[in-house]
């Protein structure tokens, strides 16, 4: 399969001097079209870290990130913006929802960015809310769902726009341990419609459906994993 | 286009579903601004448009007619009046005399020769009582007695500053003689002198009026040996004002022109008035202004405050590609509403309300029955205003922290 994502001596550093800290020190990884891997690490091991870098959501201090085929790590703010928006996917751990919109819309905020029309977005969007379960929510407010259910709005979101990986960023942590599950499971199927998926966790219970497991520890990469 | 249209569903989102009563409270203190602005400039500079207004009812009229720079009179006036008579624009119109004379108070009382005569050096104006009132309405500003009628004799009315009683009020400045309706005056011009009865005492906002006696045209023109019939004043009403110029301009051109200078209302105010008005409007502005500030600033805050709030979500919004310019546009357009809102409640209740009261309960003010000027251009210009401010103090705060980068602002980092 092909290599979605090359990762080649990924640093990154916060603060100058004397206060300079060193968060990732030389990371190479990389990841295949429809892979489910798995960042797993103690906190403060530098795995969100890493999968900002990834995601395009922060750029390296040294280092390039390739993600088909663009290296993510030259482009301009705008250019990663919109990078983000036709090729990425990310599911938050506190599921990220805007208050003011009901379920559909939030979905339908970046399919509208794209520029697709009003009545073609309401129905993906509507496609997609009823792909993760949530038939008869739409309308509803994120004040108005449990937290499992915001979190399968945010994967709606992240999918609607078919994008070529998804980011979840410990999508089940604030979540109970069915809602959790729930979650996990649906990352599973949508891996198994070929959907490439880059998660952080840190419960081991959560990575049945991973493919790939990286495990971190102090900035560097200890192990790696094939299950 | 495409920004545009997410950011207006966002913003529009976020008015829908915030409180209520916030939305009401920064909706009332828009509209305050907009009123601030509106009247506080509309009051001083209505007090200059109420004089005016006071000076065209009861004075001059739409046009005046006076004599040429190098005549004393208007020429040919009774030919003049027949030529206006056939436009159907004027409405009305008077014809006016005007001399100067010494009027006396106490001349009857009097036994001691020596003893001090009561009298005022007046200008006396000799009018068609009918005509002057339906040009001038002198009769509704009767403060005493009853108006002059056309068919009688022998009956003066007198402008209220040269009463001594009117005058003591002014501080005794004036050159007043103490008599009241009912009372016997003698008018003296040169050596020609005639008794009348004060039928009336006028009082109005302009200071020419009060600063005349009024008597019928015939009794005057014997005294002031006025035979010609050339006359010093003509005042005419149009039909619309709008109409002022066209109509003067025609009179102009035509042969009347030669007779006599003919002006507009407008043409003949002084220059310092219209100074006056034009500082008036100015000095309102700049106190509408500080409004504007504090508009502005409250605008600043809300949006900062509603940003910073959600400055995480924010930098979600951008994390998942959503253009930086649909954030800034959503709060540019709640900015945008709530200046729309306050402006047309505050154009509502301008118009609606302030406007018709100040119509009917005028501001008492000594030279001017005070009305609120608010012209639909000026209101138009200084809603564009307030509109501007708002959205440009709506935009600043957004765009401090949407260009803040994207994953502090996910993260909640400095």
């Amino acid at each position: 399969m092909n290599e979605i994502i090359q990762a080649t001596n990924i640093h990154r550093k916060f603060g100058k001097g004397d206060l300079e800290v060193h968060i990732l020190k030389g990371i190479d990884m990389h990841v295949h079209e429809g892979e489910f891997v798995a960042i797993m690490g103690k906190s403060g091991a530098g795995k969100s870290t890493l999968m900002y870098q990834l995601s395009v959501l922060d750029t390296p201090t040294e280092g390039s990130v390739v993600i088909d085929g663009t290296d993510v790590s030259m482009l301009e703010e705008k250019a990663r913006t919109k990078f983000r928006l036709n090729t990425l996917g990310y599911v938050f751990q506190d599921y990220a929802l805007v208050p003011d919109l009901s379920a559909r819309e939030n979905v339908m905020m970046p399919l509208l960015m794209q520029g697709k029309h009003w009545e073609s977005s309401v129905e993906a969007a509507d496609n997609a809310l009823i792909s993760v379960g949530l038939e008869g929510k739409h309308n509803n407010l994120p004040a108005e769902l449990s937290g499992g259910e915001q979190q399968r709005v945010a994967i709606a979101r992240a999918l609607a726009c078919e994008p070529k990986i998804i980011f979840a960023d410990e999508p089940t942590a604030n979540l109970d341990s069915i809602s959790g599950g729930a979650v996990i499971d649906l990352l599973g199927d949508l891996n198994k419609q070929g959907q490439t998926i880059v998660m952080v966790t840190h419960e081991d219970e959560y990575t049945k459906y991973c493919n790939r497991i990286i495990y971190m520890e102090d900035g560097v990469i200890v192990g790696r994993e094939n299950t | 286009m495409r920004a545009l249209r997410i950011g207006i569903l966002l913003g529009f989102r976020q008015i829908q579903r915030a409180s209520k009563w916030t939305t009401l409270l920064i909706v009332f203190v828009m509209m305050l601004t907009f009123l601030n602005l509106i009247a506080v400039s509309g009051i001083l500079v209505g007090l200059i448009e109420g004089a005016e207004r006071a000076v065209r009812e009861n004075a001059l009229g739409d046009i005046i007619v006076t004599p040429l720079d190098d005549e004393d009179r208007i020429l040919e006036t009774m030919s003049f009046v027949q030529s206006i008579e056939t436009y159907p624009e004027i409405n009305t119109y008077s014809v006016r005399y005007s001399g100067n004379a010494i009027l006396e108070a106490n001349y009857k009382e009097r036994r001691d020769l020596s003893g001090e005569r009561d009298t005022a050096a007046v200008v006396v104006t000799g009018i068609d009582p009918t005509q002057e009132d339906t040009m001038s309405s002198l009769a509704s500003i009767l403060r005493d007695g009853e108006y002059l009628r056309a068919d009688e004799e022998g009956y003066i009315l007198i402008g209220a500053y040269y009463l001594k009683e009117y005058a003591e009020l002014f501080g005794d400045v004036f050159d007043s003689i103490d008599v009241k309706t009912g009372d016997t005056v003698r008018l003296s011009y040169g050596d020609i002198s005639k008794e009348f009865i004060v039928k009336g005492v006028i009082e109005s906002k302009v200071d020419e009026v009060n600063f005349s006696t009024y008597i019928p045209e015939k009794e005057f023109r014997r005294i002031f040996g006025r035979l010609d019939r050339n006359a010093d004043q003509i005042v005419m009403r149009t039909n619309l004002p709008s109409q002022n110029l066209a109509v003067a301009n025609n009179i102009r051109e035509g042969e009347l022109g030669r007779y006599a200078k003919i002006q507009t209302f407008e043409e003949s105010l002084p220059k310092f008035l219209i100074d006056i008005k034009n500082t008036f409007n100015v000095l309102g502005s700049f106190i509408g202004s500080i409004g504007l500030v504090v508009a502005s600033i409250t605008i600043f805050i809300i949006i900062f405050i509603n940003a910073v709030s959600r400055r995480r979500h924010i930098g979600i919004l951008k994390g998942i590609g959503i253009d930086r310019r649909v954030i800034e546009i959503a709060y540019v357009m709640q900015a945008a509403f709530y200046a729309l809102a306050g402006s047309f409640l505050g154009a509502l209740f301008t118009y609606g309300f302030l406007v018709p009261y100040f119509e009917e309960n005028p501001i008492q003010f000594p030279f001017s029955d005070g009305i609120l000027s608010a012209e639909p251009e000026t209101t138009f210009w200084k809603f564009v205003t307030l509109f501007i401010v708002t959205l440009v103090a709506g935009f600043i705060p957004a765009w401090l922290i949407v260009r803040q980068n994207t994953l502090n602002s996910i993260l909640g980092r400095k």
